[in-house]
């Protein structure tokens, strides 16, 4: 049993780790920046080391200083949460020569998954489908067009070490192709330091489903359902959601079944996230593995009941999964709003500053994981997320009616959010009907 | 703002706490050697990303000093390292007490035997005696043991006809040696002359820190020397200098980029490319590629290359010298000299380093004169042209008022001129062919110029060149004004472009001088036959390059296309010539004037 676990992240996501270590008993270390001194996870953490000044690459992305602070506090364990150095390999072999328990999956499994296209070739062999394109890298705009022929117009260009939009660009005809390439790699090279690309099918109209999966040390994997992260704009989600209309039982099972055998096909052990792209004829396409907790963990734990934050804890200490996939059963509907301090009105720039009020929903079925309180300052250096509000109705209509009345209740005055334009979402008569792609957002607000 | 602090109840509070189920030895800590400190830059940075990174901090990119071990792994193909001269040892000439214990110590732990390591190896397949010198040996100085390995290294790779690769890094002497240790210096030197002189190639890489009497020996008698970013190299220490003359030393003195900047080395050569660089260098200084092989070694290019000769019918769409002239003639409008001055002046038109670009396949600046400075106006190097190494050299002038300042428009200092003739002396060692462009409103002029001998840099470059033993070629690209230009244009050929000029002074200074007004340089340019079609009616210019719109960017590759044509005619046709009916050749082509 771990005794004292280290956090290396900050926000909702330490102050959710927190919370289910204190519930295990496990005692909890936050690391915090200079600009993080009166975070919520600083705070509430039984003790608290600060690793340097705020800025990201010096703080929460310094390893010497996180791996010493955890060495000087005598904590056992190290819990990534997303982002920062949750998918930094090299923390993660770091953390083994220091003999600290990475909650996580290994190094090499990280690698394997972090490298599209390997990871790629990897699901392929497993037999899960993938979108059309090259199996190999691509360097020169010369070859990925000969290669886009082949595929058939349009496509999409993607850098191998890319993510989050950078180093992807879609063409859609022979004549844009070099200079989408061209823009591409250069991203990539500016961005990853790595020029290599490929080439796939752009699938248009596409959903983005993703199932959750739990792995452990002995070969288990349970997969904990779907969630449709399809609301997103510039590639960041807004909405998710489990379960997908889009998704029969008879689908879901196939779709569930592809992404057991993709976590056994690369040994994978701890939480991770299967993504998959699928179309408007119900064909999907493993789009990458997440080898991390994931911002919308909650709504998986809303229809599961699994604890997805213990259950890796558990994993890492060597205990085998807590449920079984048969004792899965997936309950109602549960929809999750990430509240940002950004302006929609004005190219939803982000917006820091000090939180005057906050009021909190709550009630059935509300859950609201945050790290901002009354009087908290939101500082400029890091993601603009301030709270994720999620909620568990009987169904779909009953969640979509208990988030308007949720967010209808949130109050979070001082700064400007993002949940007005929650609302307009939540109010399309398209999002209500489920008829939802990855194009909704600019389809609708462009 | 509110304050959360102590406010939350303590883990420990809620649940008891579980300290006492020790897991002992459990404990977190980090194992010894896994984080260093860098001493460049003082940030904690790992020792695997500081070797995977070819010893070079991954934080601040200073240099670390390497063993002797990691070198020969960084430079030799795997497994091909063959020590020479392992037993050989030196003895106490001083009876200097305690120096053949510590020897003895050292050599226990550094696994080396003395301060250089001596062998042979392969780099990318190509035979090359490599030394190492390895600083953590009584400051890598030189005894007896260590001047003995670089001289028998240097005889043996003769011997062999090899060429030789020494990484230099030193202290100086060995003060244990006393004057024997002075004497290496003397018997290395000489050896690397016999080297020389049976036409092998040496490459000191120079690293940190190079200093004393190996500076002042094997370290600066390379043929090409490099050094690694940041090296300090010099031949009094720093601080020894600055206790002697009693000042603070500017920053960056006795830098390695501070000696290219001082004409002293030929460049840098950071470690991710050493190998290459190494490898590269050897190659093109391979016996087998004198000018004399070339029609063998442009069919290796071609076939290695898969580059069949265009087919007939396709090489009508290559403009050659001849038709492009043809049609020139027939459409071009006419233009006087004052035109052609103008233009050949103009800001548009290539510079040397832009026909270098295009004309050969690759292209190496090497730097200095090995004396004073790199002059910015003079560039030179080798480059390759259907794999025949060219020593190439040109005047360089800058395209925006910041780089013409570098380059000082052109007008090479002697230290340009010196350049210059190093790396041609350099090309007739090793049968290289020389192909120079000429581009300069005349040498420059100044108090400096004056100081250095601008005259008897100018007058030795016209003498050297007469004679030397391998084929040269100048083309005039844009102005050739005067002595300034002429010496670079004591060749077999001289080449001129439709629009360049090439002349006694500038127009304006002959109207100045004949007519008291240098305003009538428009006139003057008329009558001082200095465009091209005059020079070649007075044979000064074997052939004329057209340009049927005056050079530019644009129409840049069509006339390097050319000229690459017109050089491998060139350079074929001088296979075939002895390297003293070359010089004869050109004695003659100046002695009809």
């Amino acid at each position: 049993m771990f005794r004292k676990i280290l956090i290396a992240n900050r926000g909702e996501i330490a102050v959710r780790i927190i919370r289910a270590c204190r519930e295990l008993g496990i005692k909890t270390v936050a690391v915090y920046s200079e600009a993080d001194r009166e975070a919520l996870h600083t705070q509430l953490a039984d003790e608290a080391v600060c690793i340097g000044p705020a800025a990201a690459a010096q703080s929460y992305l310094n390893m010497e200083s996180i791996l010493s602070a955890c060495i000087a506090t005598k904590a056992d364990a190290i819990h990534p949460g997303f982002g920062f150095l949750s998918e930094n390999s090299r923390f993660v072999e770091l953390c083994e020569k220091c003999n600290i328990t990475f909650i996580g999956p290994s190094a090499a499994m990280i690698d394997k998954m972090g490298n599209k296209s390997e990871a790629r070739k990897t699901m392929m062999e497993a037999g899960v489908p993938v979108v059309p394109g090259t199996k190999e890298a691509v360097y020169d705009a010369r070859r990925g067009k000969e290669l886009a022929e082949q595929i058939g117009y349009p496509v999409m260009i993607k850098a191998s070490s890319g993510g989050g939009g950078k180093g992807m660009r879609v063409s859609e005809s022979p004549e844009d192709f070099e200079e989408n390439f061209k823009v591409a790699q250069l991203e990539s090279v500016r961005g990853f330091a790595d020029n290599t690309m490929y080439i796939e099918k752009y699938v248009q109209d596409p959903r983005h489903i993703e199932f959750q999966i739990i792995a452990d040390k002995f070969g288990n994997v349970v997969q904990l359902g779907e969630r449709d992260c399809s609301i997103q704009r510039h590639h960041q989600k807004v909405i998710e959601e489990s379960p997908s209309v889009a998704l029969t039982p008879e689908l879901r099972e196939e779709m569930g079944a592809a992404a057991v055998r993709a976590a056994k096909a690369v040994g994978y052990e701890s939480a991770g996230t299967i993504e998959f792209l699928l179309d408007k004829n119900k064909n999907f396409y493993f789009m990458e593995m997440n080898t991390r907790i994931q911002v919308e963990h909650p709504v998986t734990e809303m229809v599961s009941g699994v604890d997805l934050i213990k259950e890796m804890i558990s994993i890492a200490q060597g205990n085998p999964l807590s449920v079984k996939q048969e004792e899965i059963h997936l309950q109602g509907h549960a929809i999750e709003c990430r509240i940002n301090a950004e302006d929609p009105e004005h190219n939803f720039r982000p917006c820091p500053g000090v939180i005057r009020q906050v009021h909190l929903p709550g009630g059935k079925g509300v859950r609201i994981d945050t790290a901002v309180y009354s009087g908290y300052e939101i500082p400029p250096y890091y993601d603009s997320m301030i709270a994720k509000v999620i909620v568990h109705g009987r169904d779909r209509s009953e969640a979509v009616d208990k988030m308007r009345s949720t967010l209808g209740e949130l109050i979070i005055d001082g700064v400007t959010t993002n949940v007005d334009f929650q609302y307009e979402i939540l109010n399309n008569e398209d999002f209500q009907s489920g008829d939802i792609t990855t194009d909704f957002i600019p389809k609708h607000f462009a | 703002m509110a304050n959360l602090k102590h406010m939350f109840k303590k883990t420990a509070a809620l649940f008891g706490d579980r300290e006492d189920e020790d897991q002992k030895g459990q404990n977190p800590s980090v194992p010894a050697g896994l984080w260093m400190k860098c001493p460049k830059c003082g940030e904690l940075i790992y020792k695997e990303d500081v070797k995977n990174h070819a010893y070079v901090c991954p934080k601040c990119e200073g240099y670390f000093r390497i063993k002797t071990k990691t070198r020969i792994r960084m430079v030799a193909d795997p497994g091909s390292f063959q020590e020479w001269f392992a037993d050989l040892d030196g003895g106490n000439p001083l009876d200097y007490p305690g120096y053949e214990e510590k020897i003895k110590e050292l050599r226990e732990k550094t696994k080396i035997r003395e301060a250089v390591t001596i062998g042979e190896c392969t780099v990318d397949g190509t035979r090359v005696v490599l030394g190492v010198c390895d600083a953590r040996f009584l400051m890598g100085s030189m005894g007896y043991v260590v001047g003995e390995r670089v001289t028998r290294a240097f005889e043996k790779a003769t011997e062999l006809g090899l060429p030789v690769v020494i990484f230099c890094s030193s202290g100086g002497a060995r003060m244990q040696e006393g004057i024997i240790s002075l004497m290496q210096m003397a018997k290395t030197s000489a050896a690397i002359r016999r080297h020389s002189d049976a036409g092998l190639f040496y490459l000191p890489v120079l690293t940190d820190p190079t200093t004393g009497g190996v500076t002042a020996s094997f370290a600066m008698l390379g043929d090409i020397i490099l050094a690694e970013p940041g090296a300090l190299i010099g031949f009094a220490g720093p601080r020894v200098i600055a206790q002697t003359i009693g000042q603070k030393l500017p920053e960056g003195f006795q830098r390695a980029e501070f000696l290219v900047e001082k004409g002293i080395i030929d460049g840098i050569v950071e470690r991710k490319d050493l190998k290459q660089t190494i490898a590269r260098l050897v190659a093109l200084h391979s016996k087998e590629l004198s000018y004399t092989s070339y029609p063998r070694t442009r069919a290796r290019f071609l076939e290695e290359n898969e580059m069949e000769q265009l087919p007939e019918e396709q090489q009508e769409d290559v403009p050659s010298g001849e038709k492009t002239k043809k049609k020139a003639h027939k459409e071009k409008k006419f233009l006087t000299a004052w035109e052609r001055v103008e233009i050949s002046r103009s800001a548009a038109r290539p510079t040397s380093l832009d026909y270098i670009g295009q004309v050969f396949d690759t292209f190496g600046e090497l730097h200095g004169d090995r004396a004073f400075r790199d002059d910015g106006a003079v560039v030179g190097g080798i480059g390759t042209l259907n794999g025949q190494p060219v020593t190439v050299i040109g005047q360089q002038k800058g395209k925006s008022v910041k780089e013409n300042i570098h380059r000082n428009f052109g007008m090479a200092s002697p230290e340009g001129y010196r350049k210059a003739l190093r790396l041609m002396k350099q090309a007739e060692k090793f049968g290289r062919p020389i192909i120079n462009f000429v581009d300069t409103p005349g040498a420059a002029c100044g108090i400096g110029a004056e100081e250095r001998g601008q005259g008897e840099a100018i007058a030795r470059n016209l003498m050297e060149m007469s004679a030397l033993k391998v084929p040269v070629l100048s083309i005039f690209i844009g102005e050739g004004g005067s002595g300034g230009a002429l010496g670079l244009a004591v060749a077999n050929e001289v080449w001129m472009m439709e629009n360049a000029t090439y002349s006694i002074l500038s127009p304006e200074g002959f109207a100045s001088i004949l007519w008291k007004d240098g305003k009538k340089a428009k006139e003057a340019s008329e009558i001082m036959k200095i465009t091209a079609e005059d020079l070649k009616r007075l044979h000064i210019v074997e052939w004329v390059i057209p340009e049927e719109e005056p050079a530019d960017e644009e129409n840049l590759p069509e006339i390097a296309a050319c000229m690459r044509k017109e050089m491998d005619r060139f350079l074929e046709e001088k296979s075939s010539v002895s390297g003293e009916e070359m010089a004869a050749a050109r004695y003659d082509r100046f002695r009809v004037f």
